[in-house]
């Protein structure tokens, strides 16, 4: 079987999340490199809907991908398998990454030049909405099946993403799932989300998706 | 040699909580009370469960319900509406979980005097409810098919916690990647002694044998076994 890279992440010791984000932040500009940190509940598809990207994205970008899990590695060596370079990130039990965790992420990645490094956090909506990773982008996945009342219970979520992806919409028929009420919830949360709609099993919507991200990786790195 | 005092901090703070849960469990067990905790990830389907069981059970069994959300009160209406037993909302301002001082203090809230069963829905999230004892008796899990097969990996100490794992949606498989023998393999290889049961809240497909479950459990805590 082939091997991945695990990670067991230390506990952050600094007090000021926030400063030490907004340093990898500036870091990450100055090297060129986007973090997008993608969030969302277990199971609605994040891996799914980056290997979606991967084929989408069709070599536009350089990229890599963080896996953090409190166990198990299998996505990391879904990601590896498929080609994009990955490390599996332990929270040893912990719920979300702060910025000293995803850093100590991205140097164990070790990806030179790397334009878009993707941090897939922990399957979560409460505890990674309340932690700056020092991603330029913030994108949270919410599954059809999940139903379409997550924006209002879990608003700091939605305030905190820049990018709403709607994943699983080819199983729209089977859910009570109410397209419009979904949004305006989430347009409470933060007026200013992009919604993208998509099915990272059949690809619908993906090619929309895959453009809008190169667009603002390559704006990012100038 | 001068001493150096050592105080193990994030060991007594569960110490103290599991305490306070030992006392609402022993209360609950003297006023005749089940008290079942239900965990998942978000919209796997707890309140359609709790809906679902709560009509079925509602004119053999005195039922309560409490339930925690960060700062809507969609559910505890919902459950409120749907059933026509009392609910409470309560909002945890923001935490991931629910610990057992939280629970006692809705207590304080809330007249569980004379319920056969006590249930609490906490918050959506797989990791953190986990670690706090509630002091409930039982811990149900659920886990829906459009969420995976392989949760059990990602997230052990939920379903090492867990009595009963609920598998929902199941009207749903067809449609989704969904092994039900690798679930409950994976499940029973972090706890041989789950109970699963495969449901669907919206058909009320295996509704009955949960419904019977609880039945027999209520039956245990009032002969005080």
């Amino acid at each position: 079987m082939e091997e991945v890279k695990i990670i067991a992440l230390k506990e952050s010791v600094l007090e000021d999340n926030d400063k030490d984000a907004q340093n990898l932040r500036e870091e990450l500009k100055a090297n060129g490199t986007c973090l997008l940190n993608l969030m969302s509940s277990p199971g609605s598809g994040k891996t799914t809907t980056l290997l979606a990207l991967n084929r989408a994205f069709a070599g536009r970008l350089k990229w890599g991908v963080m896996e953090a899990d409190i166990d198990s590695a299998v996505d990391a060596l879904t990601m590896q398998q498929a080609g994009v370079p990955s490390v599996q990130l332990h929270t040893g039990g912990m719920c979300h990454l702060d910025a000293d965790m995803t850093r100590q992420g991205i140097r164990a990645l070790g990806l030179e030049g790397a334009e878009l490094i993707v941090l897939e956090n922990v399957g979560n909506l409460v505890c990674p909405a309340e932690f700056d990773t020092g991603a330029a982008i913030n994108m949270t996945i919410l599954s059809v099946p999940e139903g379409d009342d997550k924006p209002a219970k879990y608003p700091l979520m939605y305030e905190t993403c820049d990018i709403l992806v709607v994943n699983k919409i080819d199983a729209l028929p089977v859910f009570d799932f109410d397209r419009e009420r979904m949004e305006r919830y989430a347009r409470k949360c933060n007026p200013d989300i992009e919604i993208y709609y998509i099915s990272a099993k059949t690809g619908e919507g993906v090619d929309a998706l895959a453009d809008a991200l190169v667009e603002k990786v390559k704006a990012w790195c100038k | 040699m001068s001493e150096v005092r050592v105080i193990q901090i994030h060991e007594s703070i569960f110490a103290e909580n599991d305490r306070t849960a030992e006392r609402i469990r022993e209360r609950m067990e003297k006023q005749g009370t089940l008290f079942l905790n239900v965990m998942s990830s978000p919209g796997s389907g707890k309140t359609t469960t709790l809906v679902a069981v709560i009509n079925r059970l509602k004119d053999k069994l005195n039922i309560g319900e409490m339930d925690v959300d960060i700062q809507s009160s969609l559910d505890a209406q919902r459950v409120a509406d749907l059933t026509g037993i009392r609910a409470l909302q309560i909002h945890n301002g923001g935490l991931c979980h629910i610990d057992a001082d939280m629970t006692a203090r809705a207590l304080l809230e809330y007249d569980t005097a004379g319920l056969d069963l006590l249930i609490l829905e906490n918050i959506g999230n797989l990791v953190c409810p986990a670690e706090f004892d509630t002091g409930a008796h039982k811990n149900v899990t659920i886990l829906s098919v459009p969420e995976g097969d392989d949760k059990p990996l990602k997230y052990p100490l939920m379903y090492q916690v867990s009595d009963v794992v609920l598998i929902n949606k199941m009207d749903t498989v067809a449609y989704f990647d969904f092994d039900l023998e690798k679930a409950r393999e994976r499940i029973l290889a972090l706890n041989p002694n789950a109970l699963i049961f495969p449901i669907s809240a919206k058909t009320g497909e295996g509704i009955d044998a949960v419904c019977s479950w609880i039945l027999a459990e209520t039956e245990r805590v009032k002969r005080g076994a």
